[in-house]
C-alpha cells in the first residue's frame, strides 16, 4: 500500500490507551493506531519537500502542497496534491479519490484520468505524497515482535506486521510494517508490487508536536533496485483547513491555488 | 547493468560470509545520508496574489518534405529550417479575496527560411487567455474574457473540445498534448458551479467579427489578437457531469453553434491498478467536412463558388459521430502506454480518397489550390481527416536516468495505413533548465493520407529556462 509519504504525516493521542491495552489489540488496531499518529481525522494541508539523493548527493528537490481529507462514508483520505516548485511543474495537481486519479496540468488546462498504477512507480511518486489510512485500505496481519533501528539507530520494540491490500484503492498489494508498541508510532515499512518485487523501504523520523499530535515529521524512501538512491520527505507548515468536499472534483481542480 | 552487478555482489558477499541477521536493515540504514537529518528550506505556497509561471524558450526545427507529391502544392515553397525565440507567461494576479485577473500568452521571435529578416514578420504574440474571474460563492464562477475552456478525456483526439477549430498558431509540434498547451482562448461568458457530487458550465461566445480565412505562418500578424479564428460565430456550450461513484463521474455536452447543435459524453473507468478505459463521444446533424470547407472558403473569401464544382459531395446534413474510445495501461517501471481507436464520420470516406487523388493529378492549379484548400481546413479545425484512425502512445518517465522522459506516439489511418510517428526526449538538466529534442515522420505509398502530405520528416531541438 502506501508510502511512507503517503502517510507521511500523522495523527494521534491514543497512542497511551493503546499501550496499556496492547496485548488485546488485533493486528488491525495496530495499524489504525499508527493511521491516527499518521494522520489527524479533520481537514488538513501540509507542505512536502521531497530530497533526491544520489550516491549519497542530493540531486534533485522538490515542493508540494497537499490538502486531505476523510470521506465519512469509506474513513478513506482524499488528497489534492500540488505542485509547488520546481517552476517548470508549478500549478500541477493531482487528484485522489477512492481509486480515481486525476492529473491536471495548468499549461493546458487540461486534467486526464490515470492509472493508480503511475502513482506508485518511481522512486518518490505521488503515491508517496498521498494521505492514505491503511488499516482502511489493508487487511493486517501480526508477524510478531521484533526489536529493530530505526532511522536515527535508536533501538525500538516493534509489532510486525503484514498487509494486504484489501479494495482497490490500496495503492500497493502487500507491505511489511512495523510499528512500536508502546507509542503506536510508524517506523519502517517495505512496499511490495503486485509481481512480489520489494519496490521500496520507508522510515519515519523525527517525531515532533504537529495538528494535536506527535507525529513523523520526516519519511526516508530507500529505493529497493537502484542501491545509490535515497529520498527524503520533508514535513512542514502542517495546519487544519476548511475543505469542501466539493474541492475533490475533476471540475474544481482548475480554481485550486497556493495558498 | 547496473543493479545486476550490484546483485551479483551482493550474492558473493552471502555465500562467502553467510547472511547476518538484520543485514538488510543495517544496509538500508547505512544507505541514509548524513544530509538528510537537515530540514530543508523550501519555496512554498506563500500565498503571494501575484502567482506566475515564466519561462523562455529556443526551438530550431529542420523539415525534410517529400518529393513527387500525386497532387502538387499549388505554391511549393519548401521550409527547411525555422528558428524560433519565444518568452512564455501565464500570470494570475489576485486583485480582490474573489477577483482574479489572469493572462496568458507567448512572445514569439523567429526567423525561416521563407521569411525575410529583419521584418514585422519576425516578431508576434500569441494572445491565449486574458479574464476576469469572480468567485462569486462556495464553488461559484463567473469569468469574462478571452478564456481557454477545455473539454474532454482522450489524449489523440478531442470530440467534445469544441473551442478547438483554428486555434492553434504556428504549432511547434504534431504533439496533441502540445498543440492543447499553446492555443487561442475564445471570448466568452463563463459560469461554472460545482458542488458536492455534481457540476455545470455554461459558456456563451459572441461573434465579434466575421471569421478569418485560413493564412500561411508566414503571413501571420504580429500584434493581432486574431478573434476572427476564435469568436466569428455565436456558440453556447453546456456540459454537466455527475459523480455516480468515486469511480464513474459520467459529463454530458450540449454544444450550438450556427446552424448546428452536437450532443457529448465524457465516460472513464477503471479496471484494476493498471488500466483505465475511456469514451469521448460527441454526435449531431452536420455536412461532410469536405462541404464544411468549401462553404468556410467561399464565405471567407478565399475560394469562389465554382470550388463546389471540384469533389463531388453531398451538401446535405446527416447525424454523423465522433468518437475517441481508449485505454490507458501503466506498467511497472513508469511506462505508460494509450491506444485509441478514432471515428469521424464527418472525414474522407474511400470514394472521397479517390477522388481527391483523381482530380488532382491534372495540371489544373485551380482545382488543386481546392484540394490542398480542404486539407488546410481540416488541420485547422484539428479533426483527423480519416473516418477511422488509431493512436498509440507511449510514455516512459525517468527512462534510464532520472529526469530524462522519453516518449512517442504514431497516428494511423486504419484505411490506407499511413501513419505520423513522433518520438521525444526531454531531460531536466537543474531545477529552472531543461533541453528535449524530437523528430517525426510521416509514412506511406503516395496514394494515401499521410503518404500524400508534403511535410516527411521534422527534427526539433529546444532549451528551455524557467525563470
Amino acid at each position: 500500500m502506501c508510502n511512507a509519504a503517503r502517510r507521511a504525516f500523522s495523527g494521534v493521542l491514543l497512542a497511551l490507551l493503546f499501550t496499556a491495552s496492547a496485548a488485546a489489540e488485533s493486528a488491525q488496531d495496530i495499524v489504525a493506531g499508527a493511521d491516527r499518529v499518521r494522520n489527524p481525522d479533520k481537514p488538513w494541508h501540509v507542505t512536502v519537500t521531497t530530497t533526491a539523493y544520489t550516491s549519497g548527493k542530493p540531486t534533485d528537490r522538490n515542493v508540494f502542497s497537499v490538502y486531505a481529507k476523510i470521506d465519512p462514508a469509506t474513513r478513506q483520505f482524499r488528497d489534492i496534491v500540488l505542485y509547488v516548485d520546481p517552476p517548470r511543474d508549478a500549478g500541477k495537481m493531482v487528484l485522489f479519490r477512492g481509486t480515481t486519479l486525476w492529473f491536471y496540468d495548468p499549461a493546458s488546462k487540461d486534467s486526464i484520468r490515470i492509472p493508480p498504477q503511475e502513482m506508485i512507480a518511481g522512486q518518490a511518486s505521488a503515491g508517496d505524497l498521498l494521505v492514505e489510512n491503511l488499516a482502511v485500505d489493508y487487511t493486517a496481519t501480526l508477524l510478531g515482535d521484533e526489536t529493530i533501528d530505526d532511522a536515527e539507530r535508536k533501538t525500538r520494540d516493534c509489532w510486525h506486521l503484514e498487509l494486504k491490500a484489501a479494495n482497490e484503492a490500496a495503492t500497493y498489494n502487500r507491505v511489511e510494517y512495523w510499528v512500536e508498541k508502546t507509542s503506536h508510532d510508524p517506523i519502517k515499512a517495505k512496499f511490495f508490487s503486485d509481481s512480489g518485487r520489494q519496490l521500496k523501504t520507508l522510515y519515519y523520523r523525527k517525531f515532533a508536536p504537529s495538528l494535536d499530535g506527535i507525529r513523523p515529521m520526516q519519511a526516508i524512501i530507500i529505493d529497493a533496485v537502484d542501491p545509490t538512491l535515497v529520498t527524503t520527505l520533508d514535513f512542514s507548515g502542517g495546519d487544519y483547513r476548511d475543505i469542501p468536499d466539493f474541492w475533490f472534483q475533476r471540475d474544481y481542480l482548475p480554481h485550486v491555488k497556493a495558498e | 547493468m547496473r543493479p545486476l552487478a550490484c546483485a551479483c555482489r551482493t550474492v558473493v558477499l552471502l555465500v562467502a560470509f553467510g547472511m547476518p541477521a538484520h543485514a538488510d536493515e543495517q544496509g538500508d540504514l547505512d544507505r541514509i545520508p548524513a544530509g538528510a537529518a537537515e530540514t530543508p528550506v523550501s519555496k512554498t505556497d506563500n500565498g503571494s496574489p501575484l502567482q506566475s509561471t515564466l519561462y523562455l524558450q529556443n526551438d530550431f526545427s529542420g523539415f525534410e518534405q517529400r518529393s513527387g507529391l500525386v497532387v502538387p502544392l499549388p505554391e511549393n515553397t519548401p521550409l527547411s529550417w525555422e528558428e524560433r525565440l519565444f518568452f512564455d507567461a501565464r500570470v494570475e494576479w489576485r486583485l480582490a479575496p474573489a477577483v482574479s485577473l489572469v493572462y496568458s500568452g507567448r512572445l514569439n521571435f523567429r526567423a525561416a527560411d521563407d521569411l525575410p529578416f529583419p521584418d514585422h514578420e519576425n516578431i508576434r504574440h500569441d494572445l491565449r487567455e486574458t479574464y476576469l474571474s469572480w468567485q462569486a460563492g462556495d464553488g461559484l464562477y463567473i469569468e469574462l474574457g478571452r478564456i481557454n475552456l477545455k473539454s474532454g478525456v482522450a489524449l489523440g483526439y478531442n470530440p467534445t473540445d469544441f473551442f478547438k477549430a483554428s486555434a492553434v498558431v504556428e504549432p511547434t509540434s504534431a504533439d496533441p498534448s502540445v498543440l492543447r498547451e499553446d492555443r487561442l482562448g475564445t471570448v466568452m461568458l463563463l459560469g461554472q458551479g460545482v458542488w458536492n457530487g455534481f457540476a455545470v458550465t455554461l459558456a456563451l461566445t459572441p461573434k465579434l467579427t466575421s471569421p478569418r480565412p485560413i493564412e500561411p505562418d508566414s503571413t501571420l500578424p504580429s500584434f493581432d489578437p486574431l478573434f476572427g479564428r476564435t469568436n466569428g460565430e455565436t456558440r453556447f456550450l453546456a456540459k454537466a457531469s455527475v459523480t455516480l461513484s468515486d469511480d464513474i463521474t459520467p459529463e454530458f455536452l450540449f454544444y450550438a453553434a450556427d446552424g448546428e447543435t452536437r450532443f457529448g459524453l465524457n465516460f472513464t473507468r477503471s479496471f484494476g491498478k493498471q488500466l483505465v478505459g475511456y469514451i469521448e463521444w460527441n454526435g449531431g446533424e452536420r455536412a461532410s467536412l469536405i462541404h464544411e470547407a468549401i462553404v468556410f472558403g467561399r464565405d471567407t473569401g478565399a475560394l469562389p463558388g465554382a470550388a463546389f464544382a471540384v469533389l463531388p459531395q453531398n451538401g446535405a446534413k446527416a447525424f454523423r459521430d465522433e468518437l475517441s474510445l481508449g485505454l490507458s495501461w501503466a506498467l511497472e517501471d513508469q511506462i505508460t502506454l494509450n491506444l485509441e481507436y478514432h471515428l469521424n464520420e464527418a472525414g474522407f470516406s474511400g470514394n472521397n480518397w479517390q477522388t481527391w487523388f483523381a482530380t488532382g493529378t491534372g495540371g489544373d492549379p485551380f482545382v488543386r489550390n481546392v484540394l490542398w484548400y480542404i486539407r488546410g481546413y481540416v488541420g485547422d479545425r484539428q479533426v483527423p481527416i480519416a473516418r477511422s484512425g488509431l493512436f498509440l502512445r507511449a510514455s516512459w518517465q525517468d527512462a534510464f536516468v532520472r529526469n530524462l522522459d522519453l516518449s512517442g506516439f504514431v497516428q494511423a489511418d486504419t484505411r490506407d495505413a499511413s501513419g505520423l510517428a513522433q518520438v521525444s526526449a526531454d531531460y531536466d538538466l537543474s531545477r529552472t533548465w531543461s533541453i528535449g529534442a524530437l523528430a517525426d515522420v510521416t509514412f506511406g505509398g503516395r496514394h494515401t493520407d499521410f503518404g500524400s502530405l508534403s511535410s516527411e520528416t521534422t527534427v526539433l531541438a529546444r532549451v528551455s529556462w524557467y525563470l
